[in-house]
């Protein structure tokens, strides 16, 4: 199967500068610095791109809600957004620890695209071996001259998982709590301290140096249908080899649970959660599913950013859902009520209902809830908070009924 | 008198300006302060608050906001275990147990000595390794009895 | 001037400014969407989410206090879906709330107990322990903070933060562990703390002067403007006069501002919010001469005996910025020829500040200017007391005392060979003048203060008036009637 970000993972010193540029590395940047900004964009837009980080959303035309100078006088700025905490995602991860400078090329090229003169690496910040790696990797992008169009500078999250989020994210950078933003304006148009600001995920900027070295037909024709090139899932779970697996977009899920070994021990599979916990879980039906944005959201859940967790048949949908709900009362920012408060209510009841007090209302009151909450609050984890646990009350209900019936 | 040390506040300082604007260096400088006090007290916060110009309710609105700071002293070294889903799946309980009786404190609690404290951790990106272990901002891969039992021997 | 616009709300078509939010213009026009984060002087952060309505073609709720109103815009507040929607961010606000009501200040008057008869669910579906937080913090020296009442839609932080800058409460914590709480080491005492209780759509924050003291639903609310000083905010008088026997007896039970875009926005100073204490206390009601002994008089033996002292000329008449435009005018018609002394001296000046308070402590020595008055001064006056050039001495709601001393003032008073006290409140001197009239004081009588500014405000008459006190200028006017009666004006 073709790959891209991953084709060397078998030199042991890829996350060296000599051995990244001796395997073709930094020709992708080279080939960007010779074009018009405009023009390395639309080679992006080409190549079908989409944001790797969990949004899907169409990296070229991102960039291209970039306004004008003479529109938004003042400086761009590109960030990576490195700060991977969506249970069951580690790609990130394990793409900057390999090969920190496929990044940076990617980094390098975005600022070049979308005039940025500052980059930064925002990196959570229990990734420090990995903060390591990437300070050690800037520097030589720099002293070997990569970098002279654009600065990069890293900085660390403090532990909250919605700094992940986009807005929230440049909240963090600025120094504040990272209370979501509202769009609009969109970060592009508004972002970092007021000024127009591309984030994109590590994965997505990963894969620049590939589109412009080997042009964005070339990324497009690897993958399905307006979804380019391949994807990192970070498999986890229930499977006999858990680890990163890169694919062609449109690859089927049963390829990737292949490619992981399967099933741990032979066990049944009870579902697939294909892109974080977030996401509510594909089911044995979904095998054949050719995987990349679009088909997964047809399915009725997400691609997210690819973090896969398996389940078998051991696994108890209320124990799971528990889990997810915990992690996001836990992680929700406060902000907004129906976030703030639906998850509290959500995990007490799911607590409770783990602990031989269900009743038979838990179940219908806990779908109406999520219904309430999602669709009604400010950013995406207050979405999730009503989404999670519906949907594993639809997909098995048994297992909640099992809990009523199993009481006192 | 000031919270920090001369070559504290030297560091402080550097973090203001570190950034194209300086309260763009409040969380990596409140990161300074977890580390040196193993807390971010009011005191504390109060002082980055003047180095950064900022009001003081807004430094301890972020430093009350992040997980990674606290107001209660951790260990020297502070041990996070993963309890995502899949590090769940993989018997995070169990080390959960294993940490509370090798290190004999409860979840964020600190040792007498002040040296190690652990805490339960959500999703720590290392999934593949579940259950995952971290020791001061660093992934130590899967969490096994050996691992933890070694954790004593750290200074 | 921005572009008028038309857009539907609720199936009728309504005409809006472009760009203005939804949320307002549906209040211009009489539709109020339920909210709690929106304040207009405090910004939309949009965090409470009750003010959702349906937009056609959206595929989700949208906030109208976060949806601008543009061409051809179809919303709907009230259908079913805007509805449920609200219920159940209502719902989702009542999770941890302690539903208090009972014994809750804000009860009446409350922002959950309000949507909740319009629009909430009446059987509640949570099973699960309410979170504790703090119930009882002294905030201030005005204001108490109930954590567990708290809905956390900023307001009050937002309050601290941007229009006094002064930053006591923050919400502090993260997801359902935060709270709103002071700012280590703070205190709430800014000088317009008192506004953080009007903007708390709940019972979050309550105002510890007004706690307890009287159930909301048995005020009656008044138009008036405050005297504190010469800013002139608009102010609600709330008066308790069905339950008498509650708020200690006292008949104002608390002033609360009044939106003014011109003169106040939203705020009142905590001066003027808490400095209606002294509004009872020794009130004049009767009509007495007190010297050679003490007789009471009807108005018109009174006003008939002062008539013939003004007659003789040789008269000063001391006033302060307290009086009404009607009671400067009638002044000026009474006292022409006599000399004016209404200048503020050192007790009736204070601490300005940038947003609303004024140096001069009372609330319309413009008037006075704008009839053309001029006023001498105290030292003057006492000279030509001292030196018996004053015959009769007129003072209107002004303690002389508090100017020269007690005793100085006594003795002033005395050189005088007639003096009259007129006002609401007995002072430290009324005693050493022959004539002591009832006067009303400005929660009893209607008319006009113009402020430093030159704006005018009417307030209203809020209470009855104590005795037989009357206006001031009813009494101007009065002696004036007895002075043309024997065809003579008051004499230069």
């Amino acid at each position: 199967m073709t790959k891209i970000l991953t084709k060397h993972f078998d030199e042991a010193t890829l996350h060296e500068l000599a051995t990244y540029e001796r395997l073709g590395g930094y020709q992708g940047l080279k080939k960007a610095l010779a074009m018009a900004p405009a023009d390395v964009t639309a080679e992006v837009v080409k190549s079908n791109l989409r944001g790797l980080g969990g949004a899907g959303f169409p990296t070229g035309a991102k960039w291209g809600t970039v306004p004008p100078t003479d529109k938004v006088p003042g400086p761009r700025y590109v960030v990576v957004n490195c700060d991977e905490s969506e249970p069951g995602c580690f790609k990130d991860r394990v793409l900057v620890t390999r090969a920190p400078h496929q990044l940076i090329e990617g980094l390098l090229i975005a600022a070049h695209a979308v005039g940025a003169r500052q980059t930064f690496i925002f990196i959570r910040g229990e990734y420090q071996n990995q903060y390591d790696v990437l300070a050690r990797a800037v520097a030589e992008a720099a002293a070997a001259g990569h970098a002279k169009h654009a600065s990069i500078d890293l900085m660390r999250g403090a532990g909250a998982y919605i700094s992940g989020l986009d807005t929230a994210l440049l909240e963090t950078m600025e120094g504040k709590k990272a209370w979501p933003r509202q769009p609009p304006p969109f970060p592009t148009v508004a972002g970092l301290m007021g000024q127009p600001t591309v984030v994109n995920n590590v994965e997505t900027l990963s894969m620049l140096p590939f589109i412009l070295r080997e042009g964005g037909e070339a990324f497009a024709k690897i993958g399905s249908a307006k979804n380019g090139g391949t994807v990192v899932f970070s498999v986890s779970g229930h499977v006999e080899k858990p680890g990163v697996y890169e694919v062609p977009m449109g690859t089927k899920l049963r390829d990737v649970l292949a490619l992981a070994g399967g099933v741990r021990g032979g066990r049944k599979l009870k579902c697939v959660i294909p892109g974080g916990t977030s996401m509510p879980p594909l089911m044995e039906k979904d095998l054949d599913l050719a995987l990349d944005f679009d088909a997964i959201r047809a399915a009725g859940t997400f691609l997210g950013a690819g973090g896969m967790i398996v389940l078998d048949e051991t696994a108890d949908a209320v124990e799971v859902a528990h889990n997810i709900e915990r992690f996001l009362a836990h992680e929700s920012c406060g902000q907004c009520t129906p976030c703030r408060e639906g998850s509290f209510w959500n995990e007490e009841i799911l607590h409770r209902m783990l602990h031989g007090k269900a009743t038979a209302e838990d179940a219908p009151n806990l779908a109406r809830i999520g219904e309430n909450i999602t669709g009604k609050v400010i950013c995406a984890l207050g979405d999730t908070v009503g989404m999670v646990t519906r949907a594993y009350l639809q997909r098995f209900p048994e297992d909640f009924k099992k809990r009523v019936s199993s009481n006192g | 008198m000031s919270a920090f040390t001369p070559e504290q506040e030297k560091v402080l300082v550097a973090w203001t300006k570190r950034y194209p604007y300086p309260n763009m260096g409040l969380v990596e400088a409140l990161r300074s302060v977890q580390e040196w006090h193993r807390c971010v007290t009011p005191a504390a916060a109060a002082r980055v608050a003047e180095l950064f110009e900022l009001p003081f309710s807004r430094v301890w609105g972020v430093a009350t906001f992040f997980p990674s700071f606290t107001t209660k002293p951790t260990g020297r070294h502070r041990v996070g275990l993963c309890h995502g889903l899949s590090c769940s799946l993989a018997g995070s309980d169990k080390m959960e147990t294993c940490l509370e009786e090798t290190l004999g404190t409860k979840a964020f609690e600190t040792s007498a000595d002040g040296k190690l404290s652990w805490e339960p951790m959500e999703c720590l990106g290392a999934c593949e390794q579940g259950p995952a272990l971290l020791v001061n901002d660093r992934l130590q891969g899967q969490a096994t009895p050996d691992k933890i039992a070694k954790l004593k021997e750290l200074k | 001037m921005a572009k008028r616009v038309k857009f539907k709300l609720n199936g009728r078509e309504i005409e809006a400014e472009e760009g203005r939010l939804v949320i307002d213009a549906a209040k211009d026009v009489g539709v109020e969407i339920p909210h709690y984060c929106y304040h207009p002087a405090l910004g939309n952060p949009g965090n409470c989410r009750m003010c959702v309505v349906e937009v056609a073609g959206a595929p989700k709720p949208q906030i109208s206090c976060r949806t601008a109103v543009r061409e051809g815009l179809d919303v709907q507040s009230d259908s079913a879906a805007a509805k449920r929607a609200q219920a159940s961010a209502l719902e989702l606000h009542l999770v941890n709330h302690p539903l208090d009501c009972p014994v809750c200040d804000q009860s009446g008057e409350c922002g959950l107990q309000d949507y909740y008869m319009k629009i909430g669910q009446y059987q509640s579906q949570v099973r699960e322990n309410k979170q504790h937080k703090d119930k009882r913090v002294e905030a201030g020296p005005h204001v108490m903070l109930d954590q567990e009442r708290c809905i956390l839609c900023t307001r009050c932080t937002r309050f601290v933060e941007n229009v006094t800058k002064t930053y006591e409460l923050g919400v502090f914590r993260r997801g359902h562990a935060e709270r709103v709480e002071l700012t280590p080491g703070k205190v709430l005492d800014n000088d317009y703390s008192g506004n953080v209780v009007d903007i708390c759509p709940v019972g979050a924050l309550t105002d510890r002067d007004f706690r307890y003291k009287v159930r909301v639903w048995y005020l009656d609310k008044t138009d008036s403007v405050c005297p504190g000083c010469s800013r002139g905010c608009a102010v609600s008088v709330h008066t308790n006069t069905k339950r008498p026997w509650h708020n200690d007896g006292k008949r104002v039970a608390r002033l609360k501002p009044r939106y003014n875009p011109e003169i106040n926005g939203h705020w009142m100073c905590d001066e003027g919010r808490y400095g209606f204490g002294s509004l009872d206390r020794d009130r004049l009601g009767r009509v007495l001469r007190l010297a050679p002994r003490e007789e009471e008089l009807s108005w018109d033996a009174a006003c008939a005996a002062i008539a013939s002292e003004l007659r003789g000329g040789a008269v000063a008449f001391v006033a302060s910025g307290m009086l009404s435009n009607e009671d400067w005018s009638a002044a000026k018609t009474l006292f022409a020829g006599a000399k004016f002394y209404f200048t503020p001296e050192p007790d009736q000046i204070g601490a300005e500040d940038a947003l609303l308070k004024r140096k001069e402590k009372v609330p319309n020595l413009k008037a006075a200017e704008a009839l053309g008055l001029k006023s001498g001064s105290f030292d003057e006056l006492a000279a030509d007391l001292d030196a018996g050039r004053v015959r009769v001495l007129y003072v209107v709601e002004r303690d002389l005392g508090r100017i020269w001393g007690e005793e100085r003032a006594k003795t002033l008073v005395s050189r005088a060979a007639c003096g009259v006290f007129q006002g609401p409140n007995a002072c430290a001197v009324s005693e050493a003048f022959r004539y002591r009239l009832p006067a009303t004081a400005y929660v009893e009588e209607s008319g006009r203060f113009t402020n430093f500014e030159g704006k005018v405000s009417k307030y209203e008459k809020a209470l009855e008036p104590i005795g037989s006190a009357k206006p001031d200028w009813e009494i101007f006017d009065a002696i004036r009637a007895a002075l043309e009666t024997s065809g003579k004006g008051a004499a230069a």
